[in-house]
């Protein structure tokens, strides 16, 4: 993976040589492709896996985007992810993720709009409090007697345990978890389309994926205190989550509170840690939601870009508009849903499994619960497309021929992995 | 030929018909009623290899160990039955939808939901068994959705959002089992390894009650038959409804046949609840496709009764009365929508006289309403004659009450010919040209000799339905 990952730095930085030229384009899809080369032949399991899910979505992301400066960023959001997804140590986890924020910064300050520029500040001063926690949790650790080039500890002093909860508030930030979900909305919904998809999609997953990696032999070993906590704080993100996303207008702002619900389902492996599938249950979910959550904000983009559409009344009757975007955006929203034979289903059935195995029936009865409410806003907008009239619109002229290999190849994923379990599973 | 292909065959080829034929109005029609006439033969020639005991296995496809996420087909004489009656149901319905308008959309949806719903009968993986039983959900919101009547949307929001939220406790029921058992195949789980059997019996009963649907999960049912197109109802009702019945027999009764007898008084009420209540409604109702809903309600409230007897006779007279029901509804939900069509009205009301203007369609009508109420010599008085004997065989003689329900049906169904098809021609009715496709009228006329043929001769029926249930042990008899 280390090939990969200085393939993909290596790219994002002679990209900038390659600054408004049109080129610019095939030379960043042609590294994301060499790391997804060189990372498949190093293997396919496990973390592995999401490491060349993360390049394909990358890809799709960057075939989507006009904008320069973005796909070079993209680049370096790619080579980050790879860093934190293959840290093993407790610095090289806090270095990557510091590199991830921000770069993840430098993406959402290109700003165009005020509305942007409102979305990219609460991002900022979101990351640097979280920044600023996780240094105070990882100097409790330190001066426990915590040391930072080894794994996270598992036995730990009273000191080292405050600092690694601690930090794991700081992780609660990038994942939006209530309480510490407000910037979210804000971002998600507000700044540039793509970005909402690099930051809601993959940043995310990519972040649930390392903390759960390098924390989850630490909570095994406090389950006593950690499970309540995560159990709690995961029922009531999810909650909340769904219930603010109904009746949203803007289809943005319904797909960020879906975010915020969907990280308080991927906590629930937190809890479940003591599972054999809680591994498998966030792998699975990571990979469903990093591919459907992107191709949903990739299509917001395109409906704002060339149908001028924001708001749920304006995409009314858009399946006679066109059918195929309708078409592949609904397929994602069901997917969002837990519709069966789409990823969203197996991710959420494999993960709540594990919370079953791990003994919390109860939690997954709410969980489940919840996830059907969400069928309601999802169904929502595939009832503005499908079942209202169509209003007469102007179209702009914008090519949308590249966006849309995009969604085809994340709807690929999306479809793929609702059906073949195998890969996820190391089969 | 493996079953497989008529899973998945189906929706790629429905996604392919949406996709690359939208404009065309012809090849997707063909090509369903193609595909349906096959499925009908690939169910029927399932009954010759059908093994005295046990299941005919059809191939294990997709495994992942771990999760033991495996696609496994196998069939019996249960799930056959169910297969035929699908197939059947859908060539008939694709007859009676020849004129629906958008028929590209409309008949890859219907495609769709086929292979979903074979995959429902055919997988004994829970699993798998969850997933196509989730998948019957969207084509019919689409369907219902776009082809409905005025109130539509909120009808096709209402019915996904219940049935959905019905099915988590369905997969969390699975779950448990799993954990308790290691294993995700229902011919497998025994009911005495599992821990908590009680918890998985509830779950799993409120979740299929709501398909049924059992009082008081029911309230989904009125609102998405009557806002559905025509045929759509026909599939509510002839298949969807079954799917809840045939998982009740199969994962409730079976599966778990202890905790089943522990509480089938409970079954027992419910069912009788469903059935009393559903009749009343039917007597008020003044709207004629409701009334037919109401009607369909109560009948699956025999079928519950049937259920919850427990005993061989009792599944026998279940299965008999869900074929019986879906013949006769159907023709009674596609002659509302032609009424409706005609007269634009749903209310009997506006109605009356019909019987001068279009005397075959409303003989049809006469017909399977005599059939509902249970007349001699329709399938329908076989279906009640079962059920009353079998559950007074196992609950005593106070069950005679059953037959109180076809006192009510009688009472709705011919104050119903009363007011519809007799009586007194309305202004409306006399204006109104009353003409119906060659297509239509056939399919009106198969579902007419269904119901005369396995009334008349119930054993052309028993003689399969009877071995459905020989391989179990059931423990039906008495409370």
């Amino acid at each position: 993976m280390i090939t990969a990952f200085y393939i993909l730095f290596a790219f994002a930085l002679l990209s900038i040589v390659l600054h408004r030229s049109f080129l610019l384009k095939p030379f960043a899809l042609l590294g994301l492709a060499l790391s997804f080369f060189y990372t498949l032949s190093a293997g396919h399991e496990g973390i592995k896996l999401f490491e060349l899910i993360v390049e394909i979505v990358l890809f799709a992301v960057v075939l989507h985007e006009r904008d320069e400066m973005s796909m070079t960023q993209t680049l370096f959001i790619g080579a980050s992810s790879l860093l934190l997804l293959e840290s093993e140590s407790l610095l090289s986890f806090i270095i990557a993720f510091e590199a991830l924020s921000l770069i993840s910064v430098i993406l959402v300050s290109q700003v165009k709009t005020k509305e942007q520029a409102e979305g990219a500040v609460k991002m900022f001063i979101a990351g640097a409090i979280a920044t600023g926690i996780l240094f105070l949790g990882l100097s409790f650790y330190v001066m426990g007697g915590g040391i930072l080039l080894e794994p996270l500890k598992t036995e730990t002093s009273s000191f080292e345990s405050i600092g690694v909860f601690i930090m794991l508030i700081a992780l609660f930030y990038k994942l939006t978890i209530v309480p510490f979900h407000g910037w979210a909305i804000d971002t998600y919904a507000k700044v540039s389309h793509v970005h909402g998809a690099i930051l809601s999609g993959v940043a995310k997953t990519v972040v649930a994926i390392a903390a759960f990696k390098i924390f989850a032999p630490f909570l095994l070993q406090h389950l006593q205190l950690a499970t309540p906590l995560l159990v709690v704080v995961a029922l009531i993100t999810m909650t909340l989550g769904n219930f603010l996303a109904l009746f949203r207008e803007n289809i943005a702002q319904m797909l960020s509170y879906s975010s915020i619900a969907h990280a308080g389902y991927m906590l629930l492996a937190f809890a479940a840690v003591q599972s054999e599938y809680a591994k498998d249950g966030i792998l699975y979910m990571s990979i469903a939601y990093i591919f459907m959550q992107s191709a949903a904000f990739l299509v917001l983009d395109i409906l704002r870009k060339t149908y001028k559409v924001k708001t749920l009344k304006e995409l009314s009757g858009f399946s006679k508009q066109s059918p195929l975007l309708g078409a592949l955006f609904s397929i994602q929203l069901l997917s969002l849903a837990g519709i069966p034979l789409l990823a969203g289903f197996l991710g959420k059935a494999v993960l709540f499994y594990a919370v079953v195995d791990a003994g919390l029936w109860w939690v997954v009865l709410i969980a489940l619960l919840n996830s059907a409410l969400s069928v309601a806003y999802y169904a929502w907008v595939i009832k503005s497309i499908y079942f209202d009239t169509l209003e007469a619109k102007e179209v702009c002229c914008a090519d949308t021929s590249f966006p849309l290999m995009a969604q085809i190849i994340l709807v690929a994923g999306t479809v793929y992995f609702g059906i073949f379990a195998g890969m996820v599973f190391g089969a | 030929m493996s079953g497989i292909e008529l899973i998945f065959g189906p929706i790629i080829l429905a996604a392919l018909l949406a996709l690359f034929f939208r404009g065309e109005n012809i090849i997707s029609k063909y090509v369903s009623l193609g595909l349906f006439i096959y499925m009908l033969s690939y169910a029927l020639s399932l009954f010759a290899k059908l093994p005295q005991k046990g299941y005919l296995q059809l191939g294990t496809y997709l495994p992942v160990e771990k999760f033991d996420f495996v696609l496994t087909l196998q069939v019996d004489m249960l799930s056959t039955i169910m297969l035929t009656l699908t197939a059947l149901l859908l060539i008939l319905v694709t007859l009676s939808s020849w004129s629906m308008k958008s028929p590209s959309l409309y008949f890859s949806l219907l495609i769709m939901f086929s292979g979903a719903i074979f995959g429902v009968f055919m997988s004994t993986n829970f699993l798998w068994f969850f997933i196509f039983w989730e998948l019957t959900l969207v084509p019919m919101y689409f369907l219902v959705g776009i082809w409905g009547a005025e109130r539509r949307v909120y009808a096709a929001v209402k019915f996904f959002l219940y049935t959905h939220v019905a099915s988590m406790f369905i997969l969390l029921a699975f779950f448990l089992i799993y954990k308790e058992s290691g294993h995700f195949d229902m011919t497998l789980v025994k009911e005495g390894v599992l821990l908590s059997p009680v918890l998985i019996w509830w779950l799993l009963f409120i979740g299929f009650a709501v398909k049924m649907p059992i009082f008081p999960f029911h309230t989904w049912l009125p609102d998405a038959h009557v806002q559905a197109p025509a045929p759509i109802s026909v599939l509510l009702a002839g298949v969807l409804l079954k799917m809840g019945a045939y998982a009740m027999i199969r994962m409730v009764i079976i599966m778990l046949p202890e905790t089943s007898q522990q509480y089938a008084w409970i079954i027992l009420i419910l069912g009788l609840v469903t059935m009393f209540y559903a009749a009343f409604m039917a007597i008020y109702e003044t709207h004629l496709k409701k009334m037919v809903a109401y009607s369909s309600i109560s009948h699956m409230g025999l079928v519950v009764i049937a259920i919850s007897t427990m005993s061989y006779a009792g599944l026998s007279a279940a299965l008999y009365e869900m074929i019986g029901h879906a013949f006769i509804i159907a023709p009674l939900f596609l002659i509302a929508g032609f009424f409706h069509s005609k007269t634009g009205s749903w209310q009997m009301a506006d109605m009356g006289g019909i019987m001068q203007k279009a005397p075959y369609i409303s003989a049809i009508f006469v017909l399977a309403g005599l059939g509902a109420l249970g007349l001699p010599g329709t399938m329908g008085f076989v279906g009640e004659l079962s059920i009353l004997l079998s559950s007074v065989q196992s609950f005593g003689l106070w069950m005679v009450v059953v037959a109180l329900g076809s006192m009510f049906g009688a009472g709705y169904i011919i104050w119903t010919l009363r007011r519809v098809i007799y009586g007194e021609m309305s202004e409306v009715v006399r204006s109104t040209k009353f003409s119906m496709s060659m297509l239509e009228f056939v399919s009106l006329a198969i579902f007419a000799v269904f119901i005369i043929l396995f009334g008349l001769f119930p054993n052309l029926l028993f003689e399969y339905i009877n071995p459905a249930f020989a391989q179990f042990e059931l423990l039906g008899g008495a409370l």
